[in-house]
């Protein structure tokens, strides 16, 4: 009886039921378009620019992240590359040695960082592979090949079919020294990439630094970053058992994290905003209703009605009101989110700006639980905690002096 | 005649700023059980202010007030609520109905609070419209009845629990001398059959010339009571 109550009371005045329901939609979908679009977009500047060169989330031996040295390595990572594809969501995984030196041509010389790496692995692993413009990528036979990155090529001046001298300190501290044929030349789209990394097989990485059966990295992937995620428990406990550490995405790329961190904090302050303006709103609507009403309280006071019986059936009017904009808010927001996260979103010119961020030309809204249901939930609890404001006051009403009202 | 009223030198005094304005004045007043009884006097001589202690919507500043014997001056809010459930129907002069709820729903809801199970509460409501009259109007609601039909649910809402005693504050104020004398009749009637008793603020010579006992206020003082014979309605 009192949600019968609660309901027909609402559409009393259904000028002010209506508008009402319809701020509340309003902010419900824009918040689950907005919130889905940030998720999306950051989903995208992470698995873009993680792709590019770190992976989803790295082996690294225990201190290298600090001191990335040469002679800090990891014995034996066949194993643990096998032992981690074993793991689910974990959809590639290679080994690396990361050298650094000095490459020459001619007269002209250039510090890099020297990268061995497994060419099939390295491929899913990073979109170095997929964005050489001149050659080829390496393959499982190359031995002295190399590919470099376009600056670094221009620098050196060096074209496919030449040669680069390699130069740099061993892991026994020797001099570790090589010569490669240049295969392919990238351009990822970084310059700080494209003046600084020369790739070449990790077989003749290991054998030029020393490495023996050594890596000092092994890069993990696949399909999603989100499955890597989840799958980090696992691979931590993978990379307890060979004493080596396991880094996520937040810690290759702290930077970015505390970017993305900033702008969630910027965004929830306009979030909250939007709340509080469509809680304010309702619960003002809700209590000109209450006054309105005192009267009529009184009357069902006088009868034998508890007050707080009475309190409940404002209460639930708020919360019925809440549901049904909340709902539909939802319903608009995730309709339209879906639909653009199937077309996505294109912004013409301002593709080249968004590659700078580590973003594809079209992004595309990403829908899930959270922005999907943090709106909704926010607005849901702030209005029907801002509720108890108008059960209070109904709660406090004596039949006398609500009659009296008028 | 057993009494369902008992006021023992009942007083109230309202304060307004420094200024204490007494509405009542040590009022003695007795009324039996099946009394149908008027309560007249000017505006402000204390004839609503006396109902509302009566009914337990205000307290009286002194004395005391039992209903079927039983003080109501130590209850608290909640137990004077379920007294006024339970004993005591209502029936003020703006019939006060639920806009939103059909006659059926407006008198079928005290029931629900009550407690009553769906099927009795729907049939005692159906009753209740039927003995005021209103019987094939369940269905509508308050803005859709004239100004006697909404009395008549109002009347019907106070007896549908069975209540022993009726409070009515002036409920003849707003209607049509047609309206007015039928509504006076259906509550001689209701009196007569069932026994409730009846309790009525009026201005109104019609009701007061049908009431077997007749009260005067003045100034918060009871100055006439007298018993008669009441005229046919």
């Amino acid at each position: 009886m009192l949600l019968l109550l609660a309901w027909r009371n609402l559409w009393r005045r259904p000028q002010r039921t209506l508008l009402s329901l319809l701020s509340i939609t309003l902010v419900v979908a824009l918040l689950v378009c907005m919130l889905s679009f940030q998720r999306g977009v950051y989903q995208a500047m992470k698995e873009n620019t993680l792709g590019v060169f770190d992976g989803y989330a790295q082996f690294q031996p225990p201190g290298y992240r600090d001191d990335p040295t040469i002679d800090r390595s990891i014995e034996h990572p066949a194993a643990i590359v096998r032992d981690a594809l074993a793991i689910q969501g974990v959809g590639a995984a290679g080994a690396r040695v990361n050298g650094f030196g000095i490459l020459a041509s001619g007269a002209r010389s250039y510090g890099a960082l020297i990268a061995g790496v497994e060419p099939r692995s390295e491929s899913q692993l990073s979109s170095i592979a997929a964005t050489v413009r001149e050659g080829r990528y390496l393959n499982d036979t190359d031995s002295d090949a190399a590919v470099l990155g376009e600056l670094l090529a221009r620098n050196l001046r060096v074209a496919v079919g030449d040669t680069v001298s390699v130069l740099g300190a061993a892991r026994d501290g020797s001099v570790a020294a090589d010569v490669l044929t240049v295969v392919g030349i990238f351009r990822s789209g970084i310059p700080q990439l494209d003046r600084s990394i020369l790739e070449m097989p990790l077989a003749r990485a290991q054998d030029a630094f020393d490495m023996s059966d050594r890596a000092n990295t092994i890069a993990l992937g696949g399909r999603t970053l989100a499955g890597v995620d989840a799958a980090l428990p696992r691979l931590s406990a993978l990379g307890a058992r060979h004493g080596i550490a396991l880094l996520d995405w937040q810690a290759l790329e702290p930077a970015m994290r505390d970017a993305i961190a900033l702008k969630y904090a910027m965004s929830l302050l306009l979030y909250l905003t939007l709340v509080a303006v469509v809680a304010f709103i309702i619960l003002n609507a809700l209590l000109m209703s209450v006054l309105e009403r005192t009267q009529e309280f009184g009357v069902l006071l006088a009868v034998g009605m508890r007050a707080r019986a009475i309190g409940l059936m404002v209460w639930l009017e708020l919360l019925t009101l809440a549901l049904s904009g909340c709902a539909l808010g939802f319903l608009i927001g995730a309709g339209a989110t879906l639909w653009l996260e199937r077309r996505g979103i294109s912004f013409g010119s301002l593709s080249q700006l968004l590659a700078q961020y580590g973003l594809p030309p079209r992004l595309h809204p990403a829908l899930d639980l959270v922005s999907a249901l943090t709106g909704p939930v926010a607005i849901l609890v702030a209005i029907v905690l801002g509720g108890m404001v108008p059960y209070a006051r109904v709660a406090r009403l004596t039949a006398l002096a609500a009659m009296r009202s008028a | 005649m057993t009494p369902i009223i008992q006021c023992r030198g009942v007083e109230r005094t309202y304060t307004q700023g420094a200024v204490a304005v007494p509405a009542l004045r040590g009022v003695d007043l007795t009324i039996g059980r099946g009394d149908f009884a008027t309560l007249a006097g000017p505006s402000g001589s204390g004839k609503t202010t006396l109902l509302s202690v009566i009914g337990g919507l205000d307290r009286p500043s002194a004395g005391e007030i039992l209903i079927e014997g039983r003080s109501i001056g130590g209850l608290d809010a909640a137990q004077l609520a379920e007294l006024r459930l339970h004993k005591i129907g209502f029936v003020f002069q703006s019939y006060s109905l639920i806009p939103v709820l059909t006659a059926l729903e407006n008198v079928e809801f005290i029931l629900r609070l009550l407690g009553v199970p769906r099927a009795e509460r729907l049939a005692r409501a159906r009753e209740a419209l039927h003995q005021v009259g209103l019987a094939g109007l369940e269905d509508r609601r308050p803005a859709r009845l004239s100004g006697g039909q909404q009395q008549r649910v109002a009347v019907a809402r106070a007896l549908a629990p069975r209540p022993a005693l009726v409070l009515a504050d002036e409920p003849t104020a707003n209607l049509d001398s047609a309206n007015a004398g039928e509504l006076i009749a259906l509550m001689q009637d209701l009196n007569a059959a069932s026994g409730i008793t009846f309790l009525i603020a009026t201005h109104d010579a019609r009701v007061i010339a049908h009431s077997r006992r007749h009260i005067e206020m003045t100034d918060g003082r009871i100055t006439l009571d007298e018993s008669s014979s009441p005229a046919a309605a």
